[in-house]
């Protein structure tokens, strides 16, 4: 296989949510020694484009955003260690630590978020679901944050959300920090 | 008089395939459902069986029981319910998305949806039934957490339902573990109004 043809059908695996066949591709362009910064650059940069494309178009719809984020997850498990293998540092767009409030068990939405984001090419740590406040804060400056995501479907549990925008507002007044949240009427 | 508390557990969950796309996210019917989505619902769909394990209990009490909320006014009676599909479901959710497989995991959890909506349908059937059989009028059905009525209020339906025999809780912040799991009551009216329900509903 030409690396022009890999790059064209892992694209297209992507696109498509194939997830066996983009992890096949993927093993074969690290077998091919190819240079796997450009297969990121030229396969999944354009093939998340599209994926979110065909969404504004109303062809897709969740299910098949998250079938080619899994794709993407997939390959990048292949590709990672080999990246990190060639110490070339994979470029990243942001860091986000992301959790579901304490009390709020739900975690599926959150998940999906997060697996987005990595799809994106953001860093994501995963905090889990009924993580406490304080010690979320506390990772999310460890980590050295850009973005914080709170997730929580209950009246009971938003309250938390609120918090946490306070105790930040309180400790970043000038720090320019973003807040992303998702408000459930 | 709070009446005795019975458990209904011999449910039978039928699908309804267009509200499980619109769980999953498709906004508006897309003509088609392409692969591999539309193998993967096929292939969680089968996997039910084993994991559906559904239940609920109810009782059904005075007004004088109640907690004089304003949503129980003018009741002659009040049936208070809580119904679920077990923990097994979830269970398989989170080793799904464990194993990056997320989509299986969302299609899951719709139909994990679906199916406590529907234990909780007939449930509210059944005990609409047993209003008409006292000669009281049936309201519709409504949950805390919707409308007036306070997520909070789930305290009360707990207080008087021994849900943890149908193996469900209440947490502090007013959720139901199993996370599939329903709550609701329906008023028993002396007289039709306009808020209790035609006949067969
Ligand atoms: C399906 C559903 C159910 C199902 C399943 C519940 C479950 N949690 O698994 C059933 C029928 C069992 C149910 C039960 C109840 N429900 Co309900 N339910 C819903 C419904 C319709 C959809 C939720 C869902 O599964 N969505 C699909 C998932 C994939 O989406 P998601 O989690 O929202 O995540 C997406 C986004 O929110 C976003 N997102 C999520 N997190 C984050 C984070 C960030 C940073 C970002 C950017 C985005 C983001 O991205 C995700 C992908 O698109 C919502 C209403 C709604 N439209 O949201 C009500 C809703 C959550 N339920 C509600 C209520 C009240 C209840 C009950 C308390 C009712 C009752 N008394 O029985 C119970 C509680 C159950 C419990 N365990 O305690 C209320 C909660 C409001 C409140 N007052 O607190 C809601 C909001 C409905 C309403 N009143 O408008 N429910």
């Amino acid at each position: 296989m030409s690396t022009q043809e890999i790059l064209a059908r892992m694209e297209k695996a992507m696109v498509e949510g194939n997830k066996e066949e983009a992890e096949a591709l993927a093993k074969e362009a690290t077998k091919q020694r190819l240079d796997l910064n450009e297969v990121i650059d030229k396969v999944y940069v354009p093939g998340i484009q599209k994926v979110g494309d065909l969404w504004e178009k109303g062809e897709y719809f969740l299910p098949e955003l998250i079938t080619s984020a899994e794709c993407v997850k997939g390959t990048m498990s292949v590709l990672q260690p080999e990246i990190e293998k060639s110490l070339i540092s994979a470029k990243s767009k942001g860091k986000a630590v992301i959790r579901t409030v304490k009390g709020d068990i739900h975690d599926i939405g959150k998940n999906l978020v997060a697996s987005m984001l990595a799809a994106n090419g953001f860093q994501v740590v995963d905090l889990g679901a009924d993580v406490k406040l304080e010690e979320f804060i506390e990772i999310a400056e460890a980590e050295n944050t850009d973005f914080i995501c709170l997730s929580a479907l209950l009246t009971t549990t938003k309250l938390a959300q609120k918090k946490v925008i306070e105790i930040l507002r309180k400790k970043t007044s000038e720090a320019g920090v973003k807040f992303w949240w998702e408000v459930h009427r | 008089m709070s009446g005795p508390v019975k458990k209904i557990e011999n449910f039978k969950v039928e699908f309804d395939e267009k509200r499980i796309l619109t769980l999953i996210g498709y906004k508006k019917r897309p003509k088609e459902i392409k692969e591999p989505i539309k193998s993967l619902i096929a292939e969680e769909k089968k996997k039910l069986d084993n994991l559906l394990h559904p239940a609920s209990i109810y009782t059904i009490i005075d007004y004088a029981v109640t907690n004089k909320h304003p949503i129980f006014k003018d009741a002659e009676k009040v049936a208070i319910c809580v119904c679920t599909i077990g923990p097994e479901l979830e269970q398989e959710i989170k080793k799904l998305m464990e194993k990056n497989e997320m989509t299986r995991a969302l299609i899951l959890d719709a139909l994990g949806s679906e199916a406590a909506e529907e234990v909780a349908i007939q449930s509210d059937r059944i005990l609409a039934e047993k209003a008409r059989k006292m000669n009281l009028w049936p309201s519709k059905r409504f949950s805390p957490g919707y409308g007036k009525w306070d997520i909070r209020e789930q305290r009360f339906i707990f207080r008087l339902l021994p849900a943890a025999d149908i193996g469900v809780r209440l947490t502090e912040s007013c959720m139901m573990v199993p996370r599939k799991s329903v709550s609701f009551r329906i008023n028993f009216y002396k007289e039709q109004r306009l808020s209790t329900r035609k006949k067969g509903t």
